[in-house]
């Protein structure tokens, strides 16, 4: 990996979305964001050929391609996962679906994102996205967690956690980090494995210390409560 | 007579009829005896004609019920009315004999107070009638006994000179006694046969009496004439001339077989009806009519058709009204069902009466009925049916037409609005310089609340995860947007594309519905997989008290599941939670 314009890795970056309009801008605020765009594709097929000429850092792909518009990039995740499983793959999707998140990350989240296509218009919460996935991190949509930590419940071991713990379970939910929770909330990181540890035990959960087993096993307890 | 057919045996029945006055006419052309002077060719005309009405009788009623022995009681009263002709064979024996003529007018009493059927029906009944037979043949035995005429051992009788073959010891003093006790016993056994037939029409149902009326009416009338010519004749009233006395007595001779006459055919007239009813149903009867018919048919204004109520409780008339229905046969009211395949169509409650005047008859009627009714509630089914498909096209046409205005209604108010402020915010950002950085911001934001909302539309339209996924993870991801707590119970299965729409529009609908208004404090969705169906039921512990009929949402769900051929039901008892359960085909 070699070092960007702004002192940091230089990220190579395929890009497939079927629609020409969004794809050249998402193209153009990609490299705006100092990321170098290998290759531009329209559907499935013109991404894995992208990806097996240029071998990208990162793919960035739409949920809904040809043919059925629905959710061909899933799929196709699962495809790019298994030909080329260092390269990291951030979906971006119209569906605030837990359930199409969990899936994508279930098998091996490292690496792997979720995010709405909302937040490319945020250029710089989608360059945030591409670098923690590149960097073999994982990655959900705020909203998504936001939608997971809202569910209604009747008793549950969140009503213990204190707001601060809420925010840092919707942060470990987001695929964060322990120093990025601690960059986020501007905490010192003693005071966010702290925080983690204080969760874990209220939840009940076994405490893990890798970040992309801990996103699934946030998730998978934040389904089935 | 099994092998012939009913017109041959109502010929052999008219000739076994007709047989006795022949050979009484034979009897009479050819005796040596001297005639009465009584017996002229009129009254020999009366004679034939009472002996027409006679059989006139008898064929109606074999015709009516053949299976009944009232017919057989009148053809034997046939032959017992040539009694008294056996006078005119100059015979000992035939002469013994004619003196019990009067069976015959004992057997018109036993014939009337047994009319329909020929059958005594009670103890009352059975001890008048034997009792006329018995003092009759007493009278007649215990004078033959003792009876000798002027002739008997009378050396100048010459020509007509018949023993009495029953004579055992002559007694002219009984003999007096016995004749005045056979006189005043008329009058006495005329008044019981009338304390019968008045007794047996006060037991009558209204159409057994309106059957018998004509028995009514001639049995004291011929009573009370005939005691009146006697009396006449007795006392030797003076305008009673010989002749009009003669034509007098033919007269008061018809009142009972004409009356019986009447009143056959009045039974017999009920019959016919059922040709009539066959008619009249093959032009199509209303329902509301068939009742009216029926009764006619049946002669029975009493007549109530009941159906089985459609909740399956109790019975309702023609229009829907509960009515009551006795269980079983009363005295006053049988019922007699009419089912179709087993499956019971309707019940009509009548009077006893007819099975007993028309055996058959209600069974006949009811046949036709069952036609008539099967074909109405095929027909009503139909018609009720292609009423339900329009209404139901109608709705959802309007619900498609409500839910495409709700659609641009969003668009406009909501995602348009949004999108040319931002036009505008970005033509001030373009033309400003200070504070261009504050107006993209915002922009920004506006933006991404625009694509939220149309995102969300999307969804509300149709949730991706249903087609792609499954009812399941599309249950899930619903319990997840849900204002109060939802637990799923569904197998991970596909199944086809508009069972599982129309179950998961139907779990939507039930949970805003359960947000809106049950007050609960959770819910939770079953789907089941029983007996080829998709069973999808949604519960809350909230008030319950919901009304299905109420409210576009539930109605358009009820067309929903009834486009696929399923059933929606909704337990709502307040205070205990709603239970909304649709059942879907998945064939």
């Amino acid at each position: 990996l070699s070092e960007g314009h702004s002192g940091e890795q230089h990220i190579s970056v395929a890009l497939a979305d079927d629609a020409v309009l969004l794809r050249e801008a998402l193209a153009a605020s990609l490299a705006a964001a100092g990321f170098e765009v290998v290759g531009q594709a329209g559907d499935v097929a013109g991404l894995l050929a992208i990806v097996d000429r240029s071998s990208p850092n990162v793919a960035v792909l739409d949920v809904r391609m040809p043919p059925t518009f629905t959710t061909e990039g899933l799929e196709a995740a699962q495809t790019l996962r298994k030909k080329h499983p260092r390269m990291g793959i951030l979906v971006l999707s119209q569906y605030v679906e837990t359930r199409y998140a969990l899936d994508l990350l279930r098998d091996d989240p490292s690496g792997i994102g979720y995010l709405l296509k909302d937040r490319v218009t945020r250029v710089s919460e989608l360059a945030d996205a591409v670098r923690r996935v590149a960097a073999g991190g994982s990655v959900i949509d705020p909203e998504v967690v936001a939608r997971l930590l809202g569910r209604p419940r009747e008793h549950s071991p969140l009503d213990e956690l204190t707001p601060r713990e809420k925010e840092i379970l919707g942060l470990m939910a987001e695929g964060r980090s322990n120093q990025s929770i601690a960059d986020a909330l501007t905490l010192e990181l003693k005071t966010v494995e702290g925080h983690v540890r204080q969760i874990f035990s209220k939840l009940g959960l076994e405490p893990t210390a890798h970040d992309h087993r801990r996103v699934l096993a946030v998730i998978a307890y934040l389904r089935s409560t | 007579m099994h092998a012939m057919n009913q017109r041959q045996r109502l010929i052999l029945l008219a000739v076994a009829g007709a047989l006795p006055v022949l050979l009484g006419r034979i009897v009479l052309a050819t005796t040596p005896v001297q005639l009465h002077e009584a017996i002229t060719p009129t009254s020999q005309l009366v004679n034939l004609a009472l002996g027409a009405i006679w059989i006139a009788v008898m064929l109606f009623s074999y015709g009516r019920a053949p299976g009944e022995p009232f017919w057989k009681l009148v053809l034997v009263r046939l032959w017992a009315d040539q009694i008294w002709l056996l006078f005119y064979i100059p015979t000992s024996l035939t002469w013994t004999a004619s003196n019990f003529d009067e069976l015959a007018d004992v057997l018109t009493a036993h014939i009337i107070v047994s009319f329909p059927s020929g059958r005594l029906r009670d103890r009352f009944d059975r001890a008048v009638v034997w009792f006329i037979y018995g003092y009759v043949l007493l009278v007649n035995v215990v004078g033959m006994l003792v009876f000798r005429p002027d002739w008997m051992g009378n050396p100048e009788c010459t020509d007509y000179c018949p023993d009495n073959l029953l004579l055992v010891a002559p007694n002219d003093t009984l003999v007096a006694v016995i004749d005045q006790a056979s006189s005043l016993g008329v009058p006495f056994l005329g008044l019981l046969l009338l304390a019968a037939v008045v007794r047996r029409w006060r037991l009558s149902t209204p159409i057994a009496r309106r059957v018998m009326l004509p028995i009514l009416v001639a049995t004291p009338l011929f009573i009370v004439l005939r005691s009146a010519w006697y009396l006449a004749r007795a006392f030797e009233v003076s305008f009673v001339t010989n002749t009009l006395a003669d034509w007098s007595f033919a007269a008061i001779e018809f009142i009972i077989p004409v009356g019986l006459l009447l009143a056959v055919l009045r039974a017999r007239l009920a019959r016919g009806a059922v040709a009539d009813l066959a008619i009249e149903l093959a032009h199509g009867v209303p329902i509301g009519e068939l009742r009216n018919v029926l009764a006619r048919a049946i002669g029975d204004p009493t007549l109530r058709l009941a159906f089985p109520a459609p909740d399956g409780d109790g019975y309702v008339d023609e229009l829907g009204r509960p009515i009551q229905v006795p269980l079983s046969d009363t005295d006053s009211a049988r019922i007699t069902r009419i089912e179709n395949e087993g499956e019971l169509l309707a019940v009509m409650v009548h009077d006893p009466a007819i099975d007993r005047d028309n055996p058959g008859l209600v069974d006949a009627v009811g046949s036709m009925a069952r036609l008539a009714l099967a074909n109405e509630r095929l027909s009503a089914q139909v018609r009720a049916q292609l009423e339900e498909v329009r209404a139901s096209r109608a709705r959802i046409v309007e619900a498609a037409d409500v839910e495409r205005q709700r659609i641009e209604r969003d668009l406009h108010d909501g995602a348009q609005q949004r999108l040319v402020a931002l036009a505008m915010r970005l033509e001030l950002a373009r033309t400003s310089v200070t504070g261009a950085q504050a107006l993209i911001d915002e922009t920004t934001a506006e933006l991404t609340a625009a694509i939220g909302e149309v995102r969300g539309l999307a969804r509300g339209v149709h949730p991706t995860i249903l087609t792609e996924m499954g009812l399941a993870p599309a249950l899930e991801a619903l319990a997840e947007r849900s204002a109060v707590p939802v637990t799923i119970d569904a197998p991970d299965k596909r199944f086809p594309p508009p069972v599982e729409a129309t179950a998961y529009f139907l779990a939507a609908e039930a949970l805003t519905n359960v947000a809106r208004y049950a007050e609960a404090r959770r819910a939770r969705i079953v789907i089941e997989e029983r007996d080829g169906a998709l069973v999808v039921r949604v519960e809350d512990d909230g008030r319950g008290g919901a009304d299905p009929t109420r409210g576009t949402g539930l109605r358009g769900l009820v067309d929903r599941v009834q486009a696929l051929g399923g059933v929606l039901t909704v337990d709502s008892p307040d205070g205990a939670g709603t239970v909304l359960t649709a059942t879907l085909p998945l064939t």
